[in-house]
């Protein structure tokens, strides 16, 4: 096997130290001289027409510098993309659900700026809201954006293969319903922006954002600025999930009232504002029909989706885009129906949340895997590799498929948990459940692009200095892609210094999301170390007089193989370069794919262009107390593959913190409406894991060394997010019968139903 | 005009003379007024443990403390707890085991269990999940905040 130096080496995150001693600068411990602070004046009804927004008082009290309503803001809608555009980022005709944005103020303290809200008078015309997205598709329901027919923002219909004759040759056939419960992202930092307008015009703004590049495309859209003059700096981040993709309304009004008032502003929210105001998990309801062999071979699958949008699009339509994907092409199935439809309530609206739509499809499709195998009376790990994907494989909906370890990944699984003998010794309300999965391990390029850009660069004095547009979130990229660097130079990751998520001094990187920074950024990293390298040898090769094949790399000096002795260091071949020859050390890395290819359809997404699927297998054990119903997660195994691990380590605390968000949207976390408000919108009523609620987690690494992927490396962060749910769900009904169609799995629906057995 | 009290207070091992307004937080006071940015806020509702700190030995969520109840106490933040330019063995332990993510919770982590440990030297792994229950972490699902805590009872024996 080759010899990594840095690459697959347990190394703790480089950016820890700075973390524990407290100076790790997040953005709301930015301060600037002068600076106003924000608050957004927000809809207290789920749907209503504005008739007047008077301000004139808010104006008048002292320590208010700026007051913000739609007329300031220029009129253009944003959304992921142009096609979805529905948001301003101050309303002006209606407001679509409570915490829609109506004005704002900056003032010289917070509870300023809280005053003067109160001293807003807003004129409404309340509107008959819809809160059930089976309803709002109703004609003669409640219609919330003027153009769109029965509230569906986006339909998809797909087929492949036949599925009639796909039914009509199966023995079993199966139809059943799954729904699964709005999940808030809750990262422990905030929302946070701090903007500032320059004299000259120019915008700087250091804002918590997971896509810096991105955002500024969207802030130049959204606020009609010449990219140009904006620059986005993202200083270190408390999590996102995807929480922190989305172009804010709050960080254009933010810019805004910078621009108004002439000084700096920041805005940040309270733990309220983020629950009633950011992204999440989108609803979803799922009818599920199956055909089946008696051997076990799916013959034919269809699902019908409706998934609950809220009252804005975000990432909407391709979070439905990606349930259709991840739900076509988990198994090898021949004929396949999906029909979904994506519609808009009066609530909150979703947005990316770890896993992306995937995590829905997969608790409905591998719940109904579960149930399958209890009809053919077989195991459901020998069901499930009856179907698994094989490497190299085109899927019926058209995903190429690279490399794939879903094989092993359940083989493993399966014995690292025990399971053969604990079904053998199972005891009463003990139960085991499994359940798999396929994501992207890189993004895709389903939108046009998939780019990340990486910049090397020898000084004169020898240091190494890596640049990258991609954000370090806390999942550890910063190490694992100065490892990468690294071993490509034959040099301790510490030597190398980073800059990161800085619009100005970076090449630009869609962003982190998509699992898709450790393939994406990893490739361009890889891709523009290599080049100094060769630049580095090529040097070295006439100072030496050797072949550069002869040569050899270690602790930043350039070595003829076996004469110790005759060497030449980085930073002598850099001043030669720089002084003599006047040339510069740097290599550029850019990675924007993979080849779409032309059977590639935007609007179903069949012929999805990942750079490479990932698959995994989570095998769940808990207990269930009879009395209250409540379900304890004993053990957890989860394999992952994930190409290489390039830091078994960091790999590792991904895998642990997704199963724990993982096993909170199966049991305990749900963000609850009552006409459009939510009802629970703190850590209090909202229960996400606490340090007791945690099992001990197995991680399995499976390297399947992707042929495209740097080192062979795939990406992991959604991943094990993806298939939890389910695993917990099917280990329930294996301990006392009661199966879960609808999440959370409250100790009340379990009570319930043990009582009905 | 709201009538500020004056206190005296030590963090960190400083002395500070100030003057605040009654209605402020230790959090606030920390973070806004001595520039102790490393206190966290992730709720300001006492239900993150983010703004975790040390009062006179006794760990407290700094959001729910008023800072005039600062008088005459001590206060102990993250950055008051390296031993010159090295880190605290709790801080290494949490470097070396993984568990910093994104590291938001990760100040009042070490300082909760800072004050453990002061108080218990050899904790059992329910003593752990006990006195870290009131910090919320939603990274790394708790597992190598667990070993950093055992590591760091390793080094202190
Ligand atoms: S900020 Fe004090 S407990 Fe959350
Ligand atoms: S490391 Fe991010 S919240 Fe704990």
């Amino acid at each position: 096997m080759e010899q990594h130096s840095a690459v697959g080496k347990r190394i703790p995150q480089r950016d820890a130290v700075d973390k524990v001693k407290g100076s790790a600068i997040f953005t709301n411990d930015i301060k600037l001289k002068g600076m106003l602070y924000c608050k957004i004046l927000r809809s207290p009804l789920p749907h209503s027409r504005i008739i007047n927004i008077d301000v004139s008082k808010a104006e008048k009290l002292i320590g208010v510098k700026a007051v913000l309503t739609y007329k300031d803001t220029p009129q253009v809608k944003f959304s992921i993309s142009p096609t979805w555009a529905d948001k301003l980022p101050l309303e002006s005709e209606k407001a679509r659900y409570i915490g829609d944005e109506i004005a704002a103020v900056a003032a010289v303290d917070e509870d300023t700026a809280q005053e003067a809200l109160d001293l807003i008078q807003v004129d409404f015309e309340e509107l008959p809201g819809v809160y059930d997205p089976v309803e709002a598709m109703k004609p003669g329901a409640p219609v919330i954006h003027d153009s769109v027919e029965n509230n569906i923002s986006k339909a998809i219909h797909m087929e492949c293969g036949n599925i009639e004759e796909g039914f009509a040759s199966g023995d079993l056939i199966l139809e059943d319903t799954f729904s699964t419960q709005a999940q808030s992202h809750c990262s422990l930092e905030t929302h946070c922006c701090v903007a500032i307008c320059e004299p000259n015009d120019e915008i700087k703004i250091w804002v918590n954002t997971q896509a810096p590049h991105a955002l500024r495309q969207k802030l130049s859209y959204a606020l009609n600025i010449d990219a140009s003059k904006i620059h986005v700096i993202t200083p270190y981040l408390g999590g996102g999930f995807g929480s922190k993709i989305d172009l804010e309304p709050a960080q254009a009004i933010c810019i805004l009232l910078s621009k108004k008032s002439g000084r700096p502003v920041r805005i940040s929210n309270t733990r309220k504002d983020q629950f009633i105001s950011t992204r999440i998990r989108h609803p979803t309801i799922s009818e599920l029909k199956f055909g089946v062999k008696r051997d076990g071979t799916i013959v034919a699958k269809q699902a019908r989706v409706v998934m609950d949008n809220g009252a804005y699009n975000s990432h909407g339509p391709a979070v439905l885009l990606y349930n259709n994907v991840m739900f076509s092409s988990l198994y090898r199935v021949e004929n396949i129906k999906y029909e979904g439809y994506l519609v808009y309530t009066n609530k909150n609206w979703g947005g990316a949340c770890r896993g992306y739509g995937d995590p829905q499809a997969t608790f409905a499709q591998e719940s109904m895997m579960d149930m399958i195998a209890e009809r053919l009376n077989m195991d459901p790990i020998d069901l499930r590799l009856k179907n698994a994907n094989n490497p190299n494989e085109i899927t019926a909906n058209k995903v190429r498929i690279t490399s794939c370890g879903l094989r092993e990944c359940l083989t493993q699984a399966k014995e690292a948990s025990n399971w053969a003998e604990k079904k053998e010794t199972k005891s009463k309300y003990r139960g085991l459940g499994i359940a798999s999965m396929i994501y992207t391990g890189g993004g895709s390029i389903g939108s046009g692009f998939n780019y990340s850009g990486a910049t090397m660069q020898i000084n004169a004095d020898g240091t190494i200095h890596l640049s990258v547009g991609a954000v370090d979130i806390g999942q550890g990229s910063n190490t694992i892609l100065t490892q990468m660097a690294a071993d490509v130079l034959a040099v301790d990751p510490e030597a190398i210094r980073l800059t990161t998520a800085d619009t100005d001094t970076t090449l630009p990187c869609m962003g982190t999301f998509g699992s898709r920074v450790t393939f994406c950024a990893g490739s361009a990293v890889f891709q523009a170390t290599n080049e100094v390298k060769n630049m580095l040898l090529e040097e070295a090769s006439e100072i030496l007089e050797a072949n550069m094949e002869d040569l050899e790399m270690k602790d930043k000096e350039i070595f003829v193989k076996g004469s110790l002795g005759v060497s030449v260091t980085f930073s002598e071949l850099a001043s030669r370069a720089h002084y003599k020859r006047k040339k510069t050390l740097i290599g550029h890395g850019y990675y924007n794919g993979p080849e779409v290819s032309d059977d590639f359809d935007p609007t179903s997404y069949v012929g999805y262009p990942s750079p490479a699927m990932v698959f995994a297998t989570h095998i769940a054990e808990v207990e269930i107390d009879p009395g209250t119903g409540k379900v304890d997660v004993i053990n957890f195994v989860a394999a992952h593959d994930l190409g290489r691990a390039i830091n078994p380590l960091l790999v590792e605390g991904q895998i642990e913190g997704a199963v724990a968000q993982g096993i909170g949207w199966a049991l305990t976390e749900d963000l609850k409406f009552e006409n459009g408000k939510i009802v629970n919108p703190n850590f209090h009523d909202y229960k996400i894991l606490t340090i007791k609620d945690v099992p001990k987690i197995t991680s399995i690494l499976v390297e399947t060394i992707d042929p495209n992927g740097p080192f062979g490396a795939k990406g992991i962060g959604e991943c094990a997010m993806v298939p939890t749910a389910p695993a917990i769900v099917n280990a329930i009904y294996d301990a006392i019968g009661v199966r879960i169609k609808d999440l959370p799995a409250t100790p009340e629906k379990i009570f319930d139903g043990l009582k009905k057995i | 005009m709201v009538k500020k009290h004056q206190i005296r207070t030590t963090v960190n091992g400083e002395e500070y003379d100030l003057l605040v307004d009654p209605k402020k937080t230790l959090l606030q006071l920390l973070r806004e007024n001595l520039d102790l940015t490393g206190t966290k806020e992730g709720c300001d509702e006492g239900e993150c443990g983010a703004c975790s700190v040390i009062l006179d030995g006794k760990v407290v969520n700094s959001c729910l403390v008023l800072a005039v109840e600062a008088d005459n106490a001590e206060v102990t933040t993250i950055e008051g707890i390296h031993r010159g330019e090295d880190l605290h063995p709790i801080q290494k332990s949490f470097v070396d085991s993984g568990a910093v993510q994104c590291g938001f919770c990760t100040p009042g982590m070490i300082l909760t269990t800072k004050a453990m440990l002061d108080e218990i030297p050899d904790p059992s792994e329910e003593d752990i999940k006990h006195y870290l229950e009131g910090n919320l972490c939603r990274c790394t699902g708790y597992s190598k905040i667990i070993d950093a805590v055992n590591l760091a009872i390793k080094h202190s024996k």
